[in-house]
């Protein structure tokens, strides 16, 4: 009951950003695939030279450069600004309205406090983020938009720039709790996020990728669990 | 059932090298409503966290119904009402939604009959957002939140800074209501000494950091007294007498404001120094705690000039 209670009032709070988050890339998202899927369409005018569809050239072409993968970026970008906008509406806001005593001095444990945060603002994220992409790729995939649905890598991929947001979240968050003055250690957070961030761009090997997300996430929580319970508010 | 429900040791906060709080020995017994004074940046906020361990302490501890600050259980804190300074609440949420967030965590002490009344009583639009509240309004809502799950310990700073009169009433009436509930504590801060002499039974008093003052009030407006001493002919220069806090010499007359002189002390003295007569000044709560806390040598703002 007070997690509950916690985490729908944590929730509702970062409402108002995953829904822009949401319509911001759906919006985007439907509108590029349309686009492409206009553009492949057997009944368009192809007497300027395009490859028509279900010929063997565009077939391969949707195979290893698929509309959607191009979505990438947008999808990063989503991800990575509702990452910072969440940790800083969930960690820096209490900091400038001072409601840390009142949030805090209640019956429930901190670590339930923060495990409350945190849980509704990763959930906020994979549900904006995340629930538009799947609805991208399952758009994707109907036969009438593209005649060869995306690889199930794009999809994967897809994922890990989702849980990169997750990872500016958290660092945006320890750098929202952080003491220090701005341009010292406060920006740890956020820096050691950005670090994971890139090392995982770079990366092509997916266990690796996952390897070094899955340790820069257990460096951030332990960090968090730990100045949650020891900071003075 | 232990009589002391708060209690402090030695209690010491710096933030770098200035003490805020410097080696606060309290204890306050169960069942009265104490009033923490002291000026601007005495060391009150600070205290209070410290006390209910939203603060760490650089020495010293402090125990909040027999539980250490620094450890308090969630079974503790439900026995301790709290209203932060500024009456800083969620300012996207309804009163309403306020109302069912906090009962959720006093499943079984929330008193839903007092906070409606409460409610009526204050008037309050249950549906109004925070932000749109006025901060009286608002400090009305943190009181009924404190008051609603019937804390056994009510520690409030400030709870009456910004408000009007008729409001601080109202507010101090609804203290007033909690320690009739038998056994209820409330420690509240406050700039206003009218409203500590209204309604409190025990006084803390504290300057920079340190504690000055911890007695009952009556105690307290007993102790502090000004006598005005008057002499035919020269005042004389120095006066020795245990428990002086100001001198003020005039043409003629010699004021004085001491800690702890009583009817015979002041007639003594007034006796070894030769004053003619003298006069026992009334002061009330406000008038005694600026001379208990100004210092020594404190000047007036402005310094006419007399023509």
């Amino acid at each position: 009951m007070k997690f509950a209670a916690l985490f729908g009032k944590e929730f509702r709070e970062c409402l108002p950003w995953m829904l822009l988050a949401a319509i911001v890339l759906l919006a985007f998202g439907s509108f590029f695939l349309r686009a492409q899927a206009y553009d492949m369409n057997p009944n368009r005018d192809w007497s300027r030279g395009y490859n028509p569809p279900g010929t063997a050239v565009e077939a391969y072409r949707l195979t290893f450069n698929s509309p959607l993968a191009m979505l990438g970026p947008w999808l990063f970008c989503c991800s990575i600004g509702l990452g910072l906008i969440l940790g800083a509406r969930q960690f820096w806001i209490p900091n400038f309205t001072r409601t840390w005593p009142f949030l805090l001095h209640r019956s429930a444990r901190r670590t339930t406090i923060l495990t409350a945060k945190l849980t509704a603002g990763s959930t906020a994220l994979v549900l904006a983020i995340g629930g538009v992409w799947v609805s991208l790729y399952w758009y994707a995939c109907q036969l009438e938009v593209f005649t060869v649905p995306p690889p199930a890598r794009v999809f994967i991929h897809g994922w890990i720039l989702v849980i990169m947001g997750l990872l500016t979240y958290l660092g945006t968050a320890l750098s929202g709790l952080s003491e220090a003055r701005w341009y010292t250690t406060k920006i740890f957070g956020i820096a050691f996020a950005v670090i994971i961030v890139g090392v995982t761009t770079g990366e092509w090997s997916l266990a690796r990728a996952l390897a070094v997300i899955a340790f820069g996430a257990a460096l951030l929580l332990s960090q968090l669990f730990d100045t949650f319970a020891t900071r003075e508010f | 059932m232990n009589d002391t429900v708060l209690q402090t040791r030695g209690l010491t906060k710096y933030y770098d090298s200035t003490p805020a709080v410097d080696h606060l020995d309290l204890e306050i017994p169960r069942g009265c409503i104490c009033g923490f004074v002291g000026r601007n940046g005495a060391g009150k906020t600070t205290a209070i966290k410290l006390m209910l361990g939203l603060l760490e302490p650089t020495a010293g501890s402090a125990s909040l119904l027999g539980c250490d600050s620094s450890a308090l259980t969630p079974a503790i804190r439900q026995r301790i009402g709290y209203v932060a300074e500024g009456h800083r609440l969620f300012r996207w949420m309804t009163i309403g939604a306020l109302e069912r967030f906090q009962r959720a965590f006093f499943p079984k002490q929330w008193d839903d009959k007092l906070f409606r009344e409460m409610i009526e009583y204050f008037d309050l639009p249950k549906k109004k957002k925070i932000k749109h509240l006025s901060n009286g309004q608002r400090a009305q809502v943190s009181l009924a939140l404190a008051l609603a799950p019937n804390p056994e310990l009510l520690i409030m700073d400030d709870p009456t800074l910004g408000l009007d009169a008729a409001i601080r009433r109202q507010f101090l009436e609804g203290m007033i209501e909690l320690i009739m509930r038998q056994g209820r504590t409330i420690l509240f801060s406050s700039h206003i000494l009218g409203d500590v002499e209204r309604v409190s039974d025990r006084i803390i008093v504290i300057d920079k950091g340190v504690l000055r003052a911890n007695c009952s009030l009556e105690q307290f407006q007993r102790a502090i007294r000004k006598v005005v001493l008057s002499f035919s002919g020269d005042v004389p220069g120095q006066v020795d007498i245990e428990g002086l806090l100001h001198c003020k010499r005039g043409d003629k007359q010699l004021e004085l404001t001491l800690v702890g002189a009583d009817d015979e002390k002041v007639a003594a003295l007034a006796k070894s120094i030769r004053a003619e007569t003298y006069n026992v000044v009334t002061m009330n709560l406000e008038d005694q705690f600026i001379e208990f806390t100004a210092p020594a040598n404190h000047k007036r703002l402005f310094q006419w000039e007399e023509r």
